[in-house]
């Protein structure tokens, strides 16, 4: 037997008892492959997601207003807790948080309790040094605004796990969520952690840039903080639109909430920033002639038996601008008779009150109009002068905005998304537009509205002063009262719309004395900011025709 | 050749090869772990210097925020907000008339006053 054939044999019967072992390894491996690597990786490989953070919120010009930062959240498995009063003392000084809690959540009768969440980037760090047995660490992403509550009623709220609650954090949560990152890891006997691949690379979405201007917003909350925390009024609203393309620059309210806003959630008997509407009707159709004058009755005037209206002075014969400048709701109603039901009723759903403006807020109120077969003489006098019905700050806004601009009635933009702002409609004549235009401009110069003056500059706008009802009697209240004003400026090329509403004034509550001060403080800083230079003549005397 | 007793020179290449093919599949295969734990530590590490990044965008954002600017303008500067009428204008062209009005236009960090 040569030396080959001998190696040969000597091999095979070294090698014969491997036969059943690798028997046996091919049975486990081929046969039983599926079930024990089904089991293999249960017991070891693991899918670990990183959570995308939420798209940031800037404001136009790109200046965060919310951003999502990394952070971590702790937790106790009781189960591998060995001694709590230990664990809670060792806990405690790194946690910032008393020993007591900590060993309290720890003898509970659940298993799993978070200890803290949103943890810093430092009690992370110390943390995870530390190495505490029955102590797991969560990463999370926490929503942060870093302007403290600027614009939180429109920006909104984001709950714990990372879904909006609240305004634009809810209306636009799809849009702002991104998709985590999954991947497949395998952990070793000691617990560590080895990457093996990427089962999805996730989405991060980019960020949601606003219409809203940081700075502008700061100043309308400023505005109405002063009065706000002195109790000047009890509920306040400011907002400003670019009438030149119906862009929502600020949406500021008294007191800050970010879970509700007013602006788009409210509706308010508007009183007599309506009569708007009317004079416009009049204009457009011609029914009032120029230098028409109406009686203003002394002050009182008996529209039915048993129907009187009053007005807060008496007054004499007045033009319509004057009507308008002194805020006659006798003047008013009487044109509104002039005018009629079906065509102030048709401009009123024109400028768009009574239909949701399409903002893309959550809870938006469409307002109150009352039905066409509702305006018998008395409801169409009482809805002239703004009583009988409902609109939202921002229906009312984009009114004047559209008066401001010579007609045309934007859709309110919050959202720069590339796409060109939607015209809704053409709302009357733009020489009717221009002439009442002319007529707010008087408001300001010799009306009501004289405190919303600002020097060197033409501003227009209209007060508005109505009473509440008291939700126990169901009547109008006698001493709550909703002061507002709604204007734009500078008038001779509107760059802003500003309105600014205050629910239930203390002491004075006319709106030429509470809120047009609000508006002539906002717009003389916006005009400052801007740069404007004054468009109003040295010896300016622009009048109304009518 | 008798130092081969034997054997077939192209089998112990075969043998040979397979072994070394063996050897780098378990080189390759530690190799994928010990990259995997880099990897796992890597990550962290983004993610904490990520934090850490973010916390001081946030600490930049909060200092620049308007009402913190205000406040800060207002105490520490004595500054008050300025009326339209206040501001005074010169030609945006810097050919302003004046002595002051054209060293203040040379200034390096402030533009020219508005028209």
């Amino acid at each position: 037997m040569d030396l080959g054939l001998r190696l040969t044999v000597a091999a095979s019967l070294s090698l014969a008892p491997l036969l059943p072992l690798g028997a046996r390894l091919a049975f486990l491996q081929i046969v039983r492959h599926d079930n024990l690597s089904t089991r293999a990786s249960g017991e070891f490989a693991r899918t670990a997601q990183e959570a995308a953070p939420r798209a940031d919120l800037l404001d136009r010009q790109g200046r965060v207003l919310a951003r999502s930062i990394p952070s971590w959240s702790c937790f106790v498995d009781k189960a591998m807790v060995k001694d709590p009063n230990a664990f809670g003392a060792k806990l405690a000084p790194l946690l910032g948080l008393p020993e007591s809690e900590i060993t309290h959540k720890t003898r509970a009768a659940v298993r799993f309790a978070w200890l803290k969440r949103s943890l810093t980037q430092q009690e992370f760090s110390k943390l995870a040094e530390a190495r505490i047995e029955g102590l797991g660490l969560v990463p999370k992403s926490e929503r942060v605004y870093p302007n403290g509550d600027l614009a939180r009623g429109v920006l909104g709220l984001v709950g714990s796990e990372g879904k909006g609650l609240a305004g634009l954090e809810l209306s636009q949560n799809q849009r702002l969520s991104g998709r985590a990152r999954r991947m497949d890891v395998i952990r070793d006997g000691q617990g560590r952690t080895i990457y093996k691949s990427v089962s999805d690379a996730g989405d991060e979405p980019q960020p949601l840039r606003l219409t809203l201007d940081r700075t502008a917003q700061f100043l309308a909350e400023e505005a109405l903080r002063e009065g706000g925390e002195k109790g000047q009024f009890k509920e306040g609203v400011v907002a400003i639109q670019d009438p030149r393309n119906g862009e929502i620059l600020a949406m500021a309210a008294w007191p800050p909430n970010p879970l509700r806003s007013p602006l788009v959630q409210d509706a308010f008997e508007p009183g007599s920033t309506f009569k708007v509407v009317t004079a416009l009707a009049a204009v457009d159709d011609r029914v009032v002639r120029e230098g028409e004058v109406f009686s203003g009755e002394g002050g009182k005037y008996q529209l039915t038996p048993g129907v009187t209206i009053t007005d807060h002075e008496p007054e004499g014969d007045m033009t319509l601008a004057q009507i308008l400048e002194r805020s006659s709701n006798i003047g008013i109603a009487k044109v509104a008779d002039r005018v009629g039901a079906t065509r102030f009723y048709r401009l009123a759903r024109a400028f768009g009150f009574g239909a949701k403006t399409g903002a893309p807020l959550p809870g938006e109120s469409a307002g109150e109009l009352k039905p066409l077969s509702d305006l018998t003489k008395v409801g169409l006098a009482a809805s002239s002068y703004g009583y009988g019905l409902a609109v939202s700050p921002l229906q009312m806004l984009g009114a004047y905005s559209a008066i401001a601009n010579g007609g045309t009635l934007w859709e309110p933009k919050l959202l720069v998304d590339g796409l060109p702002p939607v015209k809704v409609r053409r709302v009357a004549s733009e020489r009717a537009v221009r002439e009442v235009a002319l007529m707010l401009e008087g408001v300001v110069d010799r009306g009501t509205a004289s405190s919303a003056r600002i020097p060197g500059y033409r501003a227009a706008g209209k007060t508005g002063t109505a009473r509440k009802i008291d939700p126990l009697t169901r009547k109008y209240s006698t001493s709550a009262f909703t002061a507002s004003f709604v204007g734009f400026l500078p008038a001779s090329a509107p760059r802003w719309t500003i309105l600014v509403i205050l629910h239930e004034p203390k002491g004075a509550y006319y709106g030429g004395l509470v809120a047009a001060p609000i508006f002539a403080q906002l717009g003389s800083r916006l005009l400052a900011l801007a740069g404007l230079p004054p468009d109003r003549p040295a010896a300016a005397a622009l009048t109304a025709r009518r | 050749m008798d130092a081969l007793m034997g054997f077939d020179p192209r089998r112990i290449v075969k043998f040979t090869a397979l072994g070394a093919l063996f050897l780098f599949l378990c080189w390759q295969h530690v190799q994928a772990t010990r990259i995997g734990y880099q990897v796992e530590s890597t990550r962290r590490e983004a993610r904490a210097r990520r934090s850490r990044v973010a916390d001081l965008r946030l600490r930049v954002d909060e200092t620049l925020a308007p009402a913190a600017l205000a406040a800060r303008a207002h105490t520490k500067l004595g500054m008050v907000p300025a009326s339209p009428n206040s501001l005074r204008s010169l030609s945006a062209d810097g050919q302003a008339d004046g002595l002051l009005p054209r060293l203040w236009a040379r200034l390096p960090l402030v533009g020219p006053l508005r028209s």
